[in-house]
C-alpha cells in the first residue's frame, strides 16, 4: 500500500513549516505586499530557535525567540517597502541573502562550526499525539486567519488596503499601519515555521537549511489565491510530494530524483491553474464581446 | 575647470550606489569590532588578500565565475526581468560540457570549442524553459526560473553519482577530461581563457546596450514596459530572448569551470561559492548597466578572495563578506530612487485638472 | 443634457420643469462652509492666492475653472489632504484645521474624488460600511450593512444591489456607491469633483435629480466642474476661480454662460476656434466591420487632407478602437486596410512601418518612459528607422541629433535632451510626444485625449500643429473628450456609442445640441447616413453653432 496513513501523516509533517510561511505570504498579499523574503525570514528563525534552545535549554524558549527574531527581521522589508518605497522583488532577494550570509557567519562565531550544527543534547519540540504542537498551531492559524480576513473589521480593512491603498486612505485607514502588520505578521509565522523546521522535523541547523522552502511558500500564496484554505491545499500538494518522495527513495529511486519532485510538482500545479485560470478568463471576455 | 569635476564627485557621493556600498562597510566594520576584530587589519587583509601577488589570480579566477554570472543575470533585468535559475543553467552547461569533453571523438582543441557550446546551447535551452513558462502558462518568471533551478542541479547531482561517476573515487565526480581538453590558462596561474571569453562578453554587452537598436528596447523595456509594448516591442519574444541569452552565459560559466582546474565536473563545485548570488548582486547593485556590473562584480570578487586572507589574519570568518554583499543590496533596494526606475506603472498621471 | 434650451439673453425665463434654479434657497441660509483668505503654494505656482469661498445650507455651489485655476487645491485644503499655507476654515460655525481626510469626515464633509476610490473586488455593501462597519463580537456584521444599504439606497433613490461586485458595476452605479458611503458616514455637505465627466448625459440628469433630493433635505453640494451647461442647469451658485484667485461670485439664475465662460478665461469668450476645413484626398484608413473587445462591426474611413474626429461619452469603445487600429489589442473581426494594404492582423511595428503613427491617450504610462532621457524618449519608433543603420546599429550622436532637432521644432522646453522626461512638464511632456510622432510624417496619425491636462498656450499650440499636419496631406483620426475641440478640429465627426458609430456628421452639421443628443444614444439607427438626417431634424430649432451655451475650452 502506498498511499496509507502514514504517507498522510509524512506529509502533515512535512507541510507545516510551509503552510505557517505560506499563511504569512498571504496576508501580506491581501494587504499588497509582495513578500518573497519568507524564505529567509525563515532562516532566520531556524538559527534562533536552535541557538536558544541550545543555551536556555528550552525548545519553547527557541521557539519564541525565532518568532521575535523573525518579525524583527521582516522589519527591513516593511521599512524598505513601505516607509522608503523600495522595490520589494530585490529587497526580499536580498533578505534571502542576508539571513543565509547572517546564519553561517554567527553559527561559525557561535558555534564555531560550518556547515552544521548538531549535537545529541539539542532539544527539539516534543510530539504530541504524533505531531508537533506547532502543527497544531499552523492548522489553527488556518482557520484564524480565514474567519479574520473575511468576517472580522481588521480583515476587510486589510483587504481594502491591500486592493486600493488609497481609496483606504480617503476613508480615514492608514494602509502603512496595516501593511505594517501584514509583514510583522509573516515574520512571526516565519520564525515559526523556522523553529518547526529546525526544532520539529530535524533537531538541527544546518546552512542555508530551508533550501526553497520559503519559496515553494510564495508559490503557495500564488496557487492558493492568498486564501487561508488554499493556501493549505497548495501547501499539502508540497507536503504529499515531498513525503511520496521519500517513499520512493525507500523503493530504490535516488535521492535526487526525490529532492527534485517538490519543485516538479509545484511548477505542474503553477502551469494547471493558471491554465484554468486563463481558460476562465477566457470565457469572460468571450462573453463581454 | 575645477568645478564640473566636485560636481561630478558630490552627485557620486550622492548616488545611492556609494550610499549602500559605504553603508555596507560600516556595517560590516561594526560587525567586525562586535567579534572583536579590528575593522582596518580586517579591511586591509581583505584589499592585500586580494589584489596582493599572492592573491590576484585567485581574484581574477573569481572574477571570470561572477562577472559571467553578473552578466547572465544583468541582461534580462536590463529588461526589468529577474532570472533567479542561474545555478541550473550554469550547472547544466557544465555538466553538457563535461559529456562532451569525456565522449567527443574530436582532436583536443576542437573538443575545447564544441564543449564550451554545448555549455551554452544547454544553459540556453533551460533558461528558455524558465521564458516559456511564463510565456505560455503565465508562471512569473521570476518563480518559474527558480523552481527550474533545483531539478536542474538534481540532475546533475544524479549524473555524477551513477552513469558518470568516475569509477573508484570516493567523489561524486565525473572522470578528469581528456589531456589538452582545458582552456589554456595563464602561466602557471589558474586564470584561464575564459576571463578572456566573459570580458568580450560584457564588450559584446555594453556595445548592444548602448549602440543597437535592441539594446535600446531592452533599456525602454526596463524603464516602463508599456511605452515599449505602446511603440511595438514584443514582450514574450524578448523575454525568450533575453532569457535564452542569459541561460547561454550562464552555462558558458558553467562549460569554463568544467574546462579550467579541476578539469571535471564535481558535484557542488560550481554553485557552492555562489556565483550566481554574487552575479545577481553585482547586476542588482549596477542596475544591469554593463560598465557597472564590470566594476561590480569586481568589487565583489575582491571580497569574496579577500575574505579568505581576512579569516586567516582576523579570524574573522569569510561570511561576513557575504552579509556585506546583502547589506549593500539590502540599502539600495529600500531607496525609491531604484525602484522608481523598475516600477511597472511609473506613476500616476497626474490628477487629471490641476497642475499640469 | 438639453433641459434648459435656451440660455442666450432670455436667460432667467426658466423654461423646464425639473431643474428649478431660481427656486435657490434664501441668501439667509447659514453658511456651512467658510474659507477665507486660503492660500497654498506650491513649488513654482501660487495654486490659491487669498480665496474666500462660501457654501451655504441646502444649495448646489459649482465651483467654476480651468485646468490649474486652483479647484481642486482649493478642495484637497478644504478636505485636510493638503494644508493651506494660510487662511482659515469654519464649517457649520466652528473654526476647524484638518490634518486629514478622516477629521474632515467627521466634520460632516464627504467628498466623491473624480477618479473613484473603490475596491473593485469587494461588495456595494463592503465598500460602504467600510471603516464604519456595523459589528457583532469585533466581526463584519453583513446582515445590517446590508440592511443599512438598501435603507440609504431607498431614501435616496439610489437603488444599487448590496452584493454586487462594485467591479461589476457600470460607473453610473459606482458613483452611486460613492455617494452612499458619504450619506452613511452622515456627511451633510457633499463635494462632487467632476461628476459627470464619465457619466452619459441620461446618468448626469439622474445623478443632478439625487443631489436636488439631497438639498431639499438640507444637505449641502459642492460641484467642482468645468462645464458650463450642468453649472447652468444644476447649481444655485458660482464661484469662478482663475489662476488661483476668486474672479467672480455669481448666482446661477442671473447669469449667462458667456459671463461665466469670460471669467474662467479672463478675456473676451472666443470658445469656438475652429479651424478651416482640409480638403480631403483618397482613403488613408478604411475599416470595415471591425470587432474586438468593447468594439461592435464598426465602420469607418479617414482621407489624406482629413481630421476625423470621434466624439463621444468615455468608455464607448472609443480607446478600444485606436488600441485596434494601433495593433495593441487583437481584432475578432472585421478588415483594417492601411492605404488599400490589409493590416488587420499585422503587428504594431508592422502596421508602424506602412505608415502609422499614434499619441495614446496616457502620456505618463503608456506613451513616454518618464525615467528615460527626453533623448531616448524621443528616438523611440526612430529608433528602428530613420537613426538606425541597416544593422540594427542605432549611433547615440544620431539620438542625440535627432532629440536636438525635435526639441527646437515643437519648441519643448528642455535644458539638455540628457535630462529625463520627468522633469518636463505636463504641456512639455505632451508636445514631446506629440512631436515623435508628428516626425515620423506617417500618413496615418491617431490621436487620443492630445490636450488632456495641458495648459491653454500648449492646446493651441498643439492644435495647430495638428492641423498643420493635416494641411501637408496626411490623415488624422482624432479621438477626444472635449466638444469643443472635436469641433474646432475635425473635417468631419463620428459619434461612438456602446462600441459602434452611430452617427456622422459634417462640420458645418456637428453642432453642440446635435452631438450631445448622439452622445447619449438619442439617434439609434447604427447606419451613418439615417442617423445625419436625424439629426439634422434635431438641430435646426437648437441655437446656433455660435450660441454661448458651449463648455469653456479646457483640457480635460
Amino acid at each position: 500500500m502506498f498511499f496509507d496513513s502514514d504517507l498522510l501523516m509524512s506529509a502533515l509533517r512535512a507541510l507545516t513549516p510551509i503552510l505557517l510561511a505560506a499563511l504569512g505570504g498571504a496576508v501580506c498579499e491581501r494587504a499588497g505586499v509582495f513578500n518573497i523574503g519568507l524564505e529567509g525570514m525563515m532562516l532566520m528563525g531556524c538559527f534562533t530557535a536552535v541557538a536558544t534552545s541550545w543555551f536556555t535549554g528550552s525548545p519553547w524558549l527557541g521557539v519564541l525567540a525565532a518568532a521575535l527574531a523573525a518579525a524583527a527581521y521582516s522589519l527591513i522589508l516593511a521599512v524598505g517597502t513601505v516607509t522608503l518605497r523600495g522595490d520589494a522583488v530585490v529587497l526580499g532577494v536580498a533578505m534571502n541573502l542576508l539571513a543565509v550570509g547572517l546564519t553561517s557567519f554567527l553559527l561559525r562565531t557561535i558555534f564555531g562550526v560550518q556547515g552544521t550544527f548538531d549535537d545529541p543534547s539539542l532539544a527539539g519540540l516534543p510530539l504530541v499525539g504524533g505531531f508537533s504542537p506547532l502543527a497544531y498551531l499552523a492548522w489553527a492559524a488556518v482557520a484564524v486567519a480565514a474567519l479574520m480576513l473575511s468576517r472580522h473589521v481588521w480583515g476587510l480593512r486589510l483587504r481594502g488596503v491591500g486592493e486600493a491603498p488609497e481609496a483606504a486612505a480617503t476613508l480615514g485607514v492608514s494602509p502603512a499601519r496595516y501593511k505594517y502588520a501584514a509583514v510583522l505578521v509573516s515574520g512571526v509565522l516565519c520564525g515559526l515555521a523556522g523553529a518547526q523546521l529546525a526544532l520539529g522535523n530535524v533537531t538541527l541547523f544546518s546552512e542555508n537549511m530551508t533550501a526553497g522552502r520559503g519559496w515553494i511558500a510564495v508559490v503557495a500564496v500564488m496557487l492558493g489565491r492568498a486564501l487561508p484554505f488554499g493556501v493549505l491545499l497548495a501547501a499539502l500538494l508540497f507536503g504529499v510530494a515531498e513525503a511520496a518522495g521519500f517513499r520512493l527513495q525507500g523503493l530504490g529511486l535516488p535521492q535526487q530524483a526525490t529532492d527534485a519532485a517538490p519543485y516538479v510538482v509545484t511548477l505542474g500545479a503553477l502551469f494547471l491553474s493558471t491554465a484554468q485560470r486563463r481558460r476562465r478568463t477566457g470565457r469572460t471576455t468571450g462573453v463581454a464581446s | 575647470m575645477a568645478r564640473p569635476s566636485t560636481d561630478r564627485i558630490t552627485r557620486a557621493l550622492r548616488s545611492p550606489v556609494t550610499f549602500s556600498v559605504l553603508a555596507g562597510l560600516v556595517i560590516g566594520a561594526l560587525f567586525l569590532v562586535g567579534t572583536g576584530a579590528d575593522p582596518f587589519a580586517a579591511y586591509g587583509a581583505v584589499v592585500t588578500g586580494s589584489l596582493g601577488a599572492d592573491g590576484i589570480g585567485a581574484t581574477l579566477s573569481t572574477v571570470t565565475s561572477v562577472l559571467g554570472m553578473a552578466l547572465a543575470l544583468a541582461i534580462p533585468l536590463r529588461a526589468g526581468l529577474i532570472n533567479l535559475g542561474g545555478d541550473g543553467q550554469m550547472v547544466l552547461g557544465g555538466i553538457a560540457a563535461a559529456v562532451t569533453g569525456l565522449y567527443s571523438p574530436l582532436p583536443a582543441p576542437l573538443t575545447v570549442v564544441l564543449a564550451l557550446l554545448a555549455g551554452i546551447t544547454a544553459g540556453a535551452g533551460y533558461a528558455a524553459l524558465a521564458a516559456l513558462c511564463e510565456n505560455r502558462f503565465g508562471v512569473p518568471l521570476l518563480v518559474s526560473s527558480l523552481l527550474l533551478s533545483y531539478p536542474a542541479t538534481s540532475l546533475a547531482s544524479y549524473l555524477v553519482r551513477y552513469p558518470l561517476k568516475e569509477p573508484g573515487s570516493s567523489l561524486p565526480q565525473t572522470r578528469r577530461l581528456p589531456e589538452g581538453v582545458a582552456l589554456p590558462a595563464f602561466g602557471t596561474s589558474t586564470v584561464t581563457f575564459g576571463l578572456v571569453l566573459v570580458v568580450l562578453a560584457a564588450t559584446a554587452y555594453w556595445f548592444a546596450d548602448r549602440r543597437t537598436a535592441i539594446g535600446y528596447e531592452i533599456r525602454m523595456t526596463g524603464l516602463n514596459p508599456r511605452f515599449a509594448a505602446y511603440a511595438g516591442v514584443e514582450r514574450k519574444g524578448l523575454t525568450l530572448r533575453l532569457m535564452a541569452t542569459s541561460g547561454a552565459i550562464a552555462g558558458l560559466v558553467g562549460a569554463i569551470g568544467v574546462l579550467s582546474f579541476p578539469y571535471r565536473f564535481l558535484d557542488g563545485s560550481l554553485t557552492a561559492p555562489g556565483y550566481t548570488w554574487t552575479g545577481l548582486t553585482a547586476a542588482l547593485l549596477a542596475a544591469a548597466a554593463p560598465l557597472g556590473t564590470v566594476l561590480a562584480s569586481f568589487f565583489f570578487a575582491v571580497l569574496q578572495v579577500g575574505g579568505l586572507s581576512m579569516e586567516r589574519t582576523t579570524e574573522v570568518p569569510r561570511e561576513l563578506t557575504q552579509v556585506l554583499q546583502a547589506i549593500v543590496i539590502v540599502f539600495l533596494a529600500a531607496r525609491p530612487s531604484f525602484s522608481r526606475r523598475r516600477r511597472k506603472t511609473v506613476q500616476e498621471p497626474i490628477a487629471q485638472g490641476e497642475f499640469a | 443634457m438639453t433641459r434648459r434650451p435656451s440660455d442666450g439673453p432670455a436667460a432667467g425665463v426658466d423654461t423646464s420643469g425639473d431643474a428649478p434654479a431660481v427656486d435657490s434657497p434664501p441668501v439667509e441660509a447659514p453658511a456651512v462652509v467658510e474659507l477665507r483668505g486660503i492660500t497654498k503654494r506650491f513649488p513654482g505656482t501660487l495654486a490659491n492666492d487669498s480665496v474666500d469661498l462660501t457654501v451655504r445650507r441646502g444649495e448646489i455651489h459649482a465651483l467654476m475653472g480651468e485646468n490649474g485655476a486652483g479647484k481642486s487645491t482649493l478642495m484637497s485644503v478644504l478636505y485636510g489632504m493638503e494644508r493651506p499655507d494660510a487662511g482659515s476654515i469654519r464649517i457649520e460655525g466652528r473654526e476647524v484645521s484638518f490634518g486629514s481626510p478622516g477629521t474632515a469626515m467627521a466634520a460632516g464633509l464627504g467628498m466623491v474624488h473624480q477618479s473613484f476610490k473603490l475596491f473593485d473586488s469587494l461588495t456595494v455593501a463592503e465598500n460602504v460600511v467600510y471603516r464604519a462597519e456595523p459589528r457583532r463580537f469585533g466581526l463584519l456584521d453583513r446582515a445590517a450593512a446590508r440592511r443599512r444599504v438598501r435603507e440609504l439606497a431607498e431614501e435616496h433613490g439610489l437603488a444599487v444591489d448590496p452584493d454586487a461586485r462594485v467591479g461589476d458595476l457600470p460607473v453610473g452605479l459606482r458613483q452611486r456607491v460613492e455617494i452612499l458611503k458619504l450619506l452613511h458616514r452622515g456627511a451633510r455637505t457633499l463635494i462632487l469633483d467632476e461628476p459627470t465627466a464619465v457619466l452619459t448625459p441620461a446618468e448626469a440628469d439622474a445623478l443632478f435629480a439625487v443631489l436636488r433630493s439631497l438639498t431639499a433635505q438640507g444637505r449641502t453640494v459642492i460641484l467642482v466642474t468645468h462645464k458650463l451647461r450642468e453649472v447652468l442647469e444644476g447649481s444655485d451658485n458660482v464661484t469662478v476661480l482663475r489662476d488661483g484667485r476668486v474672479v467672480a461670485r455669481l448666482r446661477t439664475a442671473d447669469t449667462t454662460a458667456a459671463e461665466i465662460a469670460t471669467a474662467m478665461t479672463g478675456r473676451a469668450v472666443d470658445l469656438d476656434r475652429v479651424h478651416p476645413e482640409g480638403s480631403p484626398g483618397e482613403v488613408v484608413l478604411d475599416v470595415e466591420g471591425l470587432s474586438t473587445a468593447g468594439v461592435r462591426e464598426l465602420r469607418l474611413t479617414v482621407r489624406a487632407g482629413e481630421i476625423v474626429g470621434i466624439a463621444g461619452v468615455a468608455g464607448n469603445g472609443q480607446s478600444e478602437l485606436v488600441e485596434a487600429l494601433a495593433g495593441l489589442r487583437p481584432v475578432t473581426a472585421g478588415r483594417v486596410g492601411l492605404r488599400g494594404e490589409d493590416i488587420t492582423h499585422a503587428s504594431a511595428t508592422e502596421r508602424r512601418a506602412k505608415g502609422l503613427a499614434y499619441v495614446p491617450e496616457d502620456r505618463h504610462a503608456v506613451g513616454t518612459a518618464p525615467a528615460a532621457t527626453v533623448a531616448d524618449n524621443l528616438a523611440m519608433g526612430h529608433h528602428r528607422t530613420t537613426l538606425a543603420s541597416p544593422r540594427g546599429l542605432l549611433p547615440p550622436s544620431a539620438v542625440r541629433a535627432h532629440a536636438r532637432a525635435l526639441v527646437e521644432r515643437f519648441g519643448i522646453k528642455a535644458s539638455t535632451p540628457d535630462v529625463p522626461a520627468s522633469a518636463l512638464s505636463g504641456g512639455n511632456l505632451q508636445k514631446l510626444l506629440i512631436g515623435r510622432e508628428l516626425a515620423h510624417g506617417a500618413p496615418l496619425l491617431l490621436v487620443e485625449q492630445p490636450t488632456r491636462g495641458v495648459d491653454i498656450g500648449a492646446i493651441q499650440a498643439i492644435h495647430d500643429e495638428l492641423v498643420a499636419y493635416r494641411d501637408a496631406g496626411h490623415a488624422v483620426l482624432l479621438v477626444s473628450a472635449e466638444l469643443s475641440e472635436i469641433r474646432g478640429l475635425a473635417d468631419r465627426v463620428l459619434v461612438m456609442y456602446e462600441g459602434r458609430v452611430t452617427a456622422s456628421y459634417a462640420k458645418s452639421d456637428a453642432d453642440e445640441a446635435t452631438l450631445g443628443l448622439a452622445m447619449a444614444g438619442g439617434t439609434a439607427e447604427p447606419v451613418a447616413a439615417t442617423a445625419t438626417a436625424a439629426a439634422t431634424a434635431v438641430a435646426t430649432p437648437a441655437p446656433t453653432a455660435a450660441a454661448p451655451n458651449t463648455p469653456a475650452p479646457d483640457g480635460d
